[in-house]
């Protein structure tokens, strides 16, 4: 084990050297190589072994390991280990995934991906894009007056205490602060007017800190209202709760979207990119499309017309979607997280 | 027996053990709270600032969260004790062959994973839920529960209850009976009995009970996250928020490191309080008593005696029922056809999740890698931890409150703190194997509640049965083995299944230091979890509940939980 350990040790510190003048250190695959992908349990995983881990290992003789996890401790443990990688790919959102690239702990994408090529260019940011999720309003029909069509209809009279805001940082919340900024005047570099309109909100039915939370409480009747991905939230209205409408306000839904990031100084640069290549291909974006309505990065797929309809499919649509600059957004992230715990939360 | 010095000798291993996996995490955790700036990537500077420390404190929102959850960890410590004392009598009076069942019961919310456990909480009271309906029944207002401090203080009384009533269970269970008959026989009711006889005699086990309820209920933040409707804020969360997600070490390892000052006080004063309150264990002079006038004296006990019944088993029907709930909710929910674990209404019957979990080899191999993991970090932490007992009950040494103290420091750093400090070292853990690494922290993790434990049964042991055996010539090996270890059996078994299920729970490190080629089951639950909860958690909750009945069914066999000879 230990001998092992220093050969491979010894191995990454000579090839981490040439990896920085050209990205075709290691341009081949060889039999016995181990890629090690971080990645979220449960469905993804399963997709992901099915489309990208199981061809792979076929194919080349390789191993892939997984470890599973949140994309917090994923996302600590990269920047903790920032150079000397465990991980070859991890999975980080729009935002982390920019700012990680800034820092030198991942990777820009390039074009020694195939399929790179067939990526909307939004997909082409801090990494590879592979599925955009986006964040809407969600509400339960029997709670509001009429339907919710705008981002300041959360500050109408009917959802006044029925609103479950929910809690920052995390995708959701931050799509929600930014839109809150926005339909009050003022966006990522002017955040004063979201506090402030979002304080007005008080009190809160409750502030949720994960979808499978918010579910819970639209079952037991906590509140009418929140924002939450509108792919699960679609599937939790179709299987259990069909007053749950996923709404699509004027100003846009905001765009959210799951990246795979090849760490810097991976030493199985070819493997890696092996690997995000396969999650890019039509099948593997197909599974998810069809198994959790995750959109498709790829512009070279097209799905069947009933199930293209709930999902972001098409030029037109991506380009609906608002985006933010995450630059900002992440540099403020702890500002506007410990000012969200005073000024909302608690 | 050993002499003095020789008894305080008995602690080295223990103490050893803490120095090689524990003093690293805490001393990075220490060093990164006294740095000046929070960056990620700035150099660790070795002169010291109290820049964190002097923001945190003149922070009146810091202070306010932190003293909260102080009191959250006193009121959850205190209404432990109060449903944890029928609860653990009614465990001690059970008949021998319900007795595996009757631990089973009390060990249901530690073997339910935590977002199905808090699931139960919502259920019960939220605004259609249970609790507010039978107010509504009775024509009370419809009272406001859910997502508010005393939800969260329900969530973690029903999970830290089972270690108050195991802590209690030993001591009460050890009492000589003969005591209770004389005082019935001089005309003692229930309730003096209890007050003047079972509840003195059973102090040491209750300090254990408030230290363990106290530290973990100051520390959590997951119940409380789930639960409060993230209204309600407490420590954990914070270092947590700035930890791990905003990535502002400093910060968050000053706020560990107050929260652990203050773990340590408070286990400190509660050692204190207690051992004024039991000065026949060390020998010396009874306190003074108060005296009540007898006309008042005689009216309280009059209203004593006569609500006693009625509280006492009123307190025992809501300690199963907070303790029994979330079983039912998981056994149905194990056989619901709905995709999401968090459904409230049943959707139809189905045995697929099972079918998945037997189908699927990465689940039993986790399972394995958990189970070899916690039997061989309960091993260890029993060999280092029964002789640490021994030396803090006998030892005459000076500081043993002191050491006692110091001994429980793992369970006074968050478990986000360790995961945190382990992430600093992280380059340096990945040298070592990492079922080696990993079993280090666990044995480290879980020492502290055993050892909290043993020291309350080591407290009970009649010594004058060792001397008696002593005089006859046995041999010390000999007197342990006949005389100490038949006492100890019970003490040593229910600090055993303590430490076995917190090392086959733990998420909160563990998570941090999984690495592709181990990997335990939690960890693997919790991945899925973050992302949607399948009903696969339930299907594996109620195996986890079905087989810990099996296996108490058998230590029962092998090692029962009662003392026989006292049947």
């Amino acid at each position: 084990m230990t001998a092992r350990t220093t050969r491979r040790t010894m191995l990454g510190a000579a090839l981490a050297a040439p990896a920085i003048w050209g990205k075709d250190a290691v341009a081949q695959i060889r039999r016995g190589d181990e890629l090690t992908v971080g990645v979220w349990g449960g469905v993804q995983e399963r997709i992901v072994r099915q489309y990208c881990g199981t061809p792979l290992e076929q194919q080349h003789g390789v191993k892939i390991n997984y470890v599973l996890g949140g994309t917090t401790e994923r996302r600590a443990r990269a920047y903790a280990e920032r150079g000397r990688p465990s991980f070859d790919v991890l999975y980080l959102n729009i935002s982390e995934s920019r700012q990680a690239v800034r820092d030198g702990v991942t990777q820009a994408p390039t074009a020694n991906v195939p399929n790179f090529a067939n990526l909307y260019p939004l997909a082409r940011q801090g990494g590879y894009g592979v599925a955009f999720n986006p964040v809407t309003i969600v509400y339960d029909r029997r709670a509001v007056a009429s339907p919710m069509t705008s981002w300041k209809d959360f500050w109408r009279d009917d959802l006044k205490g029925k609103v479950i805001w929910p809690t920052y940082p995390g995708a959701q919340g931050t799509s929600a602060l930014l839109m809150s900024a926005k339909v009050w005047g003022g966006s990522e570099r002017n955040i004063d007017p979201a506090f402030q309109n979002i304080a007005r909100l008080k009190p809160f039915a409750a502030i949720q800190g994960s979808q499978d939370q918010l579910y819970g409480m639209f079952d037991s009747g906590v509140g009418a209202a929140s924002v939450e991905f509108g792919s699960f939230t679609r599937r939790y209205a179709e299987t259990r709760n069909p007053n749950i409408v996923v709404a699509d306000p004027t100003e846009g839904q905001v765009v959210a979207m799951n990246v795979a990031c090849i760490t810097t100084g991976t030493r199985n640069q070819a493997l890696a990119e092996a690997w995000v290549n396969l999650h890019l291909s039509p099948e593997c974006q197909q599974a998810y499309a069809e198994q959790i309505y995750y959109s498709p990065t790829i512009t070279n797929l097209t799905l069947p017309a009933e199930l293209s309809a709930k999902l972001v499919m098409g030029q037109a649509a991506v380009e609906k979607l608002v985006d933010f600059d995450w630059g900002v957004v992440a540099q403020n992230e702890p500002r506007w997280s410990s000012r969200f715990t005073r000024e909302i939360a608690g | 027996m050993t002499g003095r010095v020789g008894s305080g000798l008995l602690a080295l291993p223990y103490g050893v053990w803490l120095l090689a996996a524990f003093a690293a995490p805490l001393g990075a955790v220490a060093l990164l709270s006294v740095q000046q700036t929070g960056g990620m990537f700035d150099p660790i500077l070795l002169v010291p600032s109290t820049e964190q420390y002097v923001e945190l404190v003149g922070d009146r929102f810091y202070m306010r969260v932190f003293l909260n959850t102080l009191l959250l960890g006193v009121g959850v410590a205190t209404a432990c004790a109060v449903l944890g004392y029928p609860l653990a009598l009614w465990l001690t009076r059970l008949p021998p062959r319900w007795k595996p069942l009757g631990f089973a019961i009390v060990l249901v919310p530690l073997l339910t994973n935590v977002v199905v456990r808090s699931l139960g909480i919502i259920l019960l009271l939220a605004p259609r839920g249970i609790v507010a309906s039978l107010a509504v029944e009775l024509g009370l207002p419809r009272p406001d529960l859910l997502f508010g401090w005393f939800a969260v203080g329900l969530a973690l009384t029903q999970v830290f209850l089972p270690f108050m009533v195991l802590a209690l269970y030993d001591v009460l269970e050890g009492q000589e009976k003969r005591l209770d008959e004389a005082a019935t026989s001089l005309g003692a009711g229930p309730a003096m009995r209890f007050f003047r006889v079972v509840l003195p005699l059973s102090l040491p086990g209750l300090r254990a009970g408030l230290v363990i309820t106290f530290l973990l209920a100051s520390e959590s933040y997951v119940s409380a996250a789930l639960v409060g409707g993230r209204k309600v804020l407490v420590s954990g969360m914070i270092v947590l928020k700035e930890g791990i997600e905003v990535m502002n070490y400093p910060l968050a390892s000053a706020l560990a490191m107050l929260m652990l000052f203050a773990g340590v006080l408070a286990t400190f004063l509660i050692g204190r309080a207690i051992a004024l309150l039991t000065p026949w264990i060390p020998g010396r002079p009874p306190l003074p008593r108060l005296r009540l006038p007898p006309a008042l004296r005689r009216a309280l006990v009059a209203v004593a005696e006569a609500l006693a019944p009625i509280v006492s088993r009123l307190l025992l029907a809501i300690a199963i029922l907070l303790l029994v709930f979330p079983l039912l909710l998981v056994a149905v929910a194990s056989v619901n056809d709905s995709p999401q674990a968090t459904v409230a209404q049943f959707v139809g019957f189905t045995l697929k999740w099972y079918a998945l979990i037997l189908e699927n080899p990465r689940y039993l191999e986790d399972a394995w890698t958990s189970l070899q993991l916690a039997l061989c970090a309960v091993a260890i932490a029993l060999a280092i931890s029964l002789p640490a007992a021994f030396a803090l009950v006998r030892g005459g040494f000076a500081g043993r409150e002191a050491l006692g103290a110091l001994y429980v420091l793992p369970l006074a750093l968050p478990g986000i703190a360790i995961g945190l400090g382990m992430l600093r070292l992280l380059q340096w853990f990945n040298m070592v194997p990492p079922f080696l690494g990993i079993l280090a922290v666990h044995v480290v993790l879980i020492a502290p509640f055993m050892l909290m434990l043993l020291r309350a049964s080591v407290a009970q042991l009649d010594r004058s049965l060792e001397e008696a055996a002593g005089g006859l010539g046995a041999t010390p090996a000999r007197v342990f083995r006949r005389v100490i270890l038949p006492q100890l059996g019970p003490g040593i078994g229910v600090a055993c299944v303590i430490g076995f299920l917190n090392s086959f729970g733990e998420v909160t490190v563990t998570a941090f230091l999984t690495t592709a080629r181990m990997q335990t089951l939690p960890v693997r639950i919790y991945a899925e979890a973050t992302f949607s909860l399948e009903n696969t958690v339930n299907a594996i909750s109620t195996i986890f509940i079905l087989v810990t009945i099996a296996l108490l069914l058998l230590v029962n066999r092998l090692m029962p939980l009662d003392r026989v000879w006292r049947r």
